[in-house]
């Protein structure tokens, strides 16, 4: 047994409690109570910027940021664009993203460190219920494909 | 006469209007003469001089004339005091030989500036804007006329506006008006920003998911928009349809491999990459995208011989290419199961250049020429080609006695594509070229 968990990474959060906002330990950001206090829409270059910081765990570099302007500028359809990013970004090989093997062994700390990851906030019982079913009633579902989920929702969208 | 006029006229009232499937009261009421057209916009501005009047370097001390647009002029290629590198024509007959051909068209209002010329060209309206305004242009584009006011109303990806540089270009796939809007834009593309290093590098490792993929990842997304009350807004630019959308993204990843794998066609001859010039690369561009989707509406435009700013030489060779890449565009076209014989391609320069030069000489020593509002650069032309039996062959209008404007072209195209009797009145200044057609 010790031997079989000894090759996995197990991801140590730290948790204080300052004021009742949770800070945790990831890029010391502060943590949502819940989504509704997010009212404000990323600009699409606030988008692009910090969906590279979620998935690569690192700023974008500027000359990447200026390449995805310009074949944005290029494109008349803005949502294509940026769903060709996110997709060249999820399967490019660098994106941090955790095997399906991983997710599979403990789906519901998957669901919250993705919710942690993406949405800055813990996910309710119900969500991580939801989320947990679809992931198990689907083998095909991957993380790459639910990160893309995360990253095109509307909830994403703002702060 | 309008239908409108008609029924006011004929005093005919009804208890309650008939309303089509469509939710429209009346349908597009004039028959298509063909299903597709194709509009070049071969632009960056072009003298009468060098161009139509085929007078070369007549006007540079040069003593030589020659036609240096052989596949759409008919007339000889010069002989002597080459300056350009000369490509063989591509086509047996000249576009001016395969339809109407309007030897003098007049840009008779508004600044002739680049982004002027396009507005003018793409909206049927002229414009006092004397600068390269990135903004969508005031009055209604040809693709939300299009759009709009074909029956049933067409989505976006049968429209396509396709350019060769940035700058201004990317806002004129759609205006400001009211009641139009992104609602009818065209898709836009730069074909020279995604087939490129950066498009490569950006979007290479992207995906062709297949449809069970992109189900499992919206599933995701629809789930997570429950939990969330708002609703982020719409981006700015057209939306496409989700099942487009993914089609044209298909298409931007498969040309991207067509690329590397050395399959892609460009408009140069023997397909050689090292020919290429930005015109022909969004030639090519618009080819890719004519193959793929067969859209109803092509606008496509050239810019590259507005290096007459400085380079009176490079002009000439720019133009004697883009000549090229146009000829190869229709072969194309005509070549295409689709296509053929059911497209007309309309070419006219944005503008024209002054009739004196600046003060710059090139290498050559011959003087440059920029484009300041004078009469010379009101001057253009304008070739309709297309089936023998829908366009005729003619020639109009003459030096000092243009045989149409500049506004023309818009409802033109909309007379082609059978709607143009649904643009509400007061929004196209311009006529009909009807001389053109059967």
């Amino acid at each position: 047994m010790m031997f079989l968990f000894s090759n996995c990474k197990k991801e140590i959060i730290t948790q204080n409690e300052i004021n009742n906002d949770y800070t945790y330990n990831i890029d010391n950001e502060v943590i949502y109570q819940s989504n509704v206090e997010k009212t404000r829409q990323k600009t699409p270059e606030l988008y692009i910027s910090i969906l590279y910081s979620n998935l690569f765990q690192t700023t974008i570099p500027a000359n990447d940021l200026s390449e995805l302007a310009r074949i944005r500028a290029a494109t008349g359809d803005k949502q294509l664009a940026d769903e060709l990013f996110l997709n060249a970004f999820v399967n490019g090989g660098n994106a941090i993203i955790p095997s399906n093997n991983t997710m599979r062994d403990d789906v519901e700390t998957f669901i919250a460190d993705t919710y942690l990851r993406f949405f800055l906030r813990i996910p309710t019982a119900y969500e991580v219920f939801e989320l947990k079913k679809e992931i198990e009633a689907d083998a095909q579902l991957t993380p790459e494909l639910i990160y893309q989920g995360f990253a095109l929702s509307n909830e994403y969208k703002f702060y | 006469m309008k239908r409108r006029n008609f029924l006011k006229k004929a005093g005919i009232t009804a208890a309650a209007p008939f309303i089509l499937p469509s939710g429209r009261l009346f349908a597009a009421t004039g028959a298509r003469v063909v299903n597709h057209v194709v509009f070049v916009l071969f632009a960056g501005g072009i003298r009468q001089q060098e161009s139509v009047d085929q007078q070369y370097l007549m006007n540079q001390g040069g003593n030589t004339a020659g036609n240096i647009m052989l596949n759409m002029l008919e007339g000889d290629a010069p002989n002597n005091n080459i300056i350009f590198e000369q490509w063989a024509p591509i086509l047996n007959q000249p576009l001016a030989n395969q339809g109407a051909f309007f030897k003098e068209v007049l840009y008779k209002n508004g600044p002739t500036g680049h982004y002027n010329g396009h507005t003018v060209a793409m909206t049927g309206n002229y414009t006092e804007t004397g600068l390269n305004l990135n903004i969508n242009p005031e009055f209604p584009t040809i693709f939300e006329y299009y759009r709009k006011h074909s029956d049933p109303a067409r989505s976006a990806i049968n429209s396509w506006w396709i350019s060769e540089g940035l700058g201004p270009y990317p806002s004129l796939n759609y205006s400001q008006h009211a009641g139009y809007g992104s609602l009818y834009g065209a898709n836009y593309l730069r074909p020279a920003s995604l087939i490129s290093q950066a498009g490569l590098n950006q979007l290479g490792a992207a995906v062709n998911y297949q449809p069970d993929d992109v189900d499992r990842i919206l599933k995701i997304k629809n789930m997570l928009d429950r939990n969330f009350s708002n609703q982020a807004n719409a981006l700015p630019g057209i939306q496409n349809t989700l099942n487009e959308r993914e089609m044209i993204k298909t298409y931007y990843l498969e040309t991207l491999q067509q690329v590397l794998n050395g399959s892609f066609e460009w408009a140069t001859p023997n397909n050689s990459l090292t020919e290429l010039t930005g015109d022909l690369l969004a030639l090519s561009g618009a080819w890719s995208i004519l193959d793929r989707f067969t859209p109803e509406l092509t606008v496509v435009n050239t810019t590259n011989l507005d290096i007459c700013h400085s380079n009176f030489t490079g002009y000439i060779d720019s133009m004697h290419k883009a000549d090229f890449g146009v000829g190869w565009l229709w072969n194309k076209i005509q070549s295409h199961p689709v296509l053929a014989n059911d497209t007309i391609m309309i070419c006219m320069p944005e503008h024209g250049r002054n009739l004196v030069t600046n003060n710059v000489n090139d290498n050559n020593g011959f003087g440059a020429y920029d484009h300041t509002s004078d009469d010379n650069s009101r001057r253009l032309f304008a070739m309709i080609a297309g089936p023998e039996d829908k366009v005729v062959r003619d020639e109009f209008g003459t030096f000092g006695n243009a045989a149409a404007e500049s506004i023309d072209i818009v409802p033109t195209i909309a007379h082609i594509l059978g709607f143009e009797e649904d643009i509400p009145n007061g929004l196209l200044p311009g006529r009909v070229l009807n001389e053109a057609f059967y």
